[in-house]
């Protein structure tokens, strides 16, 4: 059995990565959580090799990992960040054999409510300010999040005569918001093919999906932006659709992988937002778009995130470290493994085999 | 025996057919999975290789399998195939 312990502060450092300073966030209330991974890789084959890349949430103003311990009969492992996004991800991999594939994570991590002023966003939207040129980087186009044809039409059409960039911010995110729902036979949080979303005319998905196409949206209005993969923790204080917990503050949490996003307005940096979130509280407590508890979420989440929820990374289409057998890989929300150069269901975590589970410390 | 054994072996490379296609639609590296699954349901079918990044699956065969049933088995699992080569 291999341990490995962090003090986090130091050994996860999220890289290129601009801040909004901290005095900018309103709501400072701190949570914290003990999230615990438990693997046991599964194969229909009696020996094979194995290979498990995972992600691990960035550290920010807003989240940070206080404490991040593993475990395991691994035969080789790394922690890197080998990739276009940053993306920090725990390797670990194991030679053909017939023994058990384990591995435990143990990270605790302390969120803080995620909130910057509209006032501040309007003010500094107005100055029309240059873009640093490393978030240029998220003007760019990917395999699934294309800025041209239907998607450039749609956003041409929702910011036409609008030159401020926050109020085509909020055009777009009034249309996506409006448009999409919560399908919920979509698998996980969606493949986030915002191209295709608009060429079938079909907006029913997940997360990912409906933060994809915000994304797509943003972008072919020349406004940087970019998805957010992360994890549900616990509680919601605003809704039980948006996270939930035992009398204890304990969650099982293997399948609430959570897609949200971010985009950016110079001179205040990168601003969170969640439309994706709007939709699940129709559904789920079954209202309607003009409903009152629905209009404050969305006002709410244009500028900010409830932080019961923990980051990994913006990475789409990229390819991971070491290179695997399949890429590019969509997205990184999901652990990812492959085993004898098949892939695993990371969707199931039955078949996978992994199980995630959170326990708010108060 | 271990020339009996070599015969067999040759024999039947002798029957084996590799038939590559390009498969439309595979987003993810789940697509590769259901592709190859659905293909090795075709009796005949001893190996099939699925790559994301090329989009393209390597089928071989131990007897004669259609190319129409390789094409189906994509077409069943949600993508669409075309033959870019087969032969023995």
């Amino acid at each position: 059995m291999k341990r490995r312990e962090f003090l986090v502060g130091s050994a996860l450092t999220i890289g290129a990565m601009t801040i909004v300073p901290s005095e900018l966030f309103a709501g400072e209330k701190s949570r914290k959580f003990k999230v615990i991974y438990d693997f046991d890789l599964k194969y229909d084959a009696k020996s094979f090799p194995a290979k498990l890349w995972n992600p691990l949430p960035f550290n920010s103003d807003y989240q940070k990992i206080r404490f991040l311990k593993f475990s395991g009969n691994y035969d080789d492992y790394n922690i890197n960040s080998n990739n276009p996004y940053d993306a920090r991800v725990l390797y670990a991999s194991w030679k053909k054999s017939d023994k058990k594939k384990t591995l435990h994570v143990e990270m605790e991590i302390e969120t803080k409510t995620r909130e910057v002023s509209l006032k501040l966003i309007k003010k500094a939207s107005k100055q029309n300010l240059p873009l640093p040129k490393d978030v240029e980087f998220y003007l760019k186009p990917t395999e699934h999040i294309p800025t041209d044809g239907k998607i450039k039409e749609i956003a041409d059409k929702l910011t036409k005569n609008i030159d401020d960039t926050f109020q085509k911010v909020q055009a777009i995110y009034d249309w996506v918001t409006k448009t999409t729902f919560r399908d919920p036979k979509v698998i996980g949080c969606g493949v986030g093919n915002a191209g295709k979303m608009v060429e079938s005319g079909y907006f029913g998905g997940k997360c990912t999906d409906i933060s994809s196409l915000f994304v797509a949206l943003l972008r072919a209005a020349r406004i940087p932006s970019r998805e957010v993969f992360g994890i549900r923790l616990g509680l919601s204080h605003f809704s039980k659709a948006l996270g939930k917990a035992d009398k204890n503050g304990f969650a099982n949490i293997s399948t609430w992988q959570h897609c949200r996003a971010e985009y950016y307005i110079a001179g205040i940096g990168w601003i969170p937002s969640d439309p994706a979130d709007i939709t699940k509280l129709e559904l789920v407590e079954k209202l309607k778009y003009d409903d009152k508890k629905v209009k404050e979420l969305r006002a709410r989440y244009i500028h900010s995130w409830e932080m019961n929820w923990v980051g990994f990374n913006h990475a789409r289409d990229f390819v991971l470290s070491p290179k695997p057998e399949q890429f590019p890989l969509n997205m990184l929300g999901y652990p990812y493994a492959e085993v004898d150069g098949d892939v695993l269901n990371y969707y199931s975590p039955r078949a996978f085999e992994y199980k995630i589970t959170s326990q708010e410390v108060k | 025996m271990r020339y009996i054994f070599l015969i067999l072996v040759l024999f039947s490379f002798s029957f084996a057919k590799v038939v590559v296609i390009h498969v439309e639609g595979m987003t993810c590296p789940l697509c590769t999975m259901a592709v190859k699954k659905s293909l090795k349901k075709i009796d005949g079918v001893t190996k099939v290789k699925v790559r994301l990044n090329t989009k393209k699956a390597t089928i071989t065969t131990d007897k004669k399998v259609g190319k129409k049933a390789l094409l189906n088995a994509i077409k069943d699992a949600g993508y669409r195939g075309k033959i870019i080569s087969g032969k023995n």
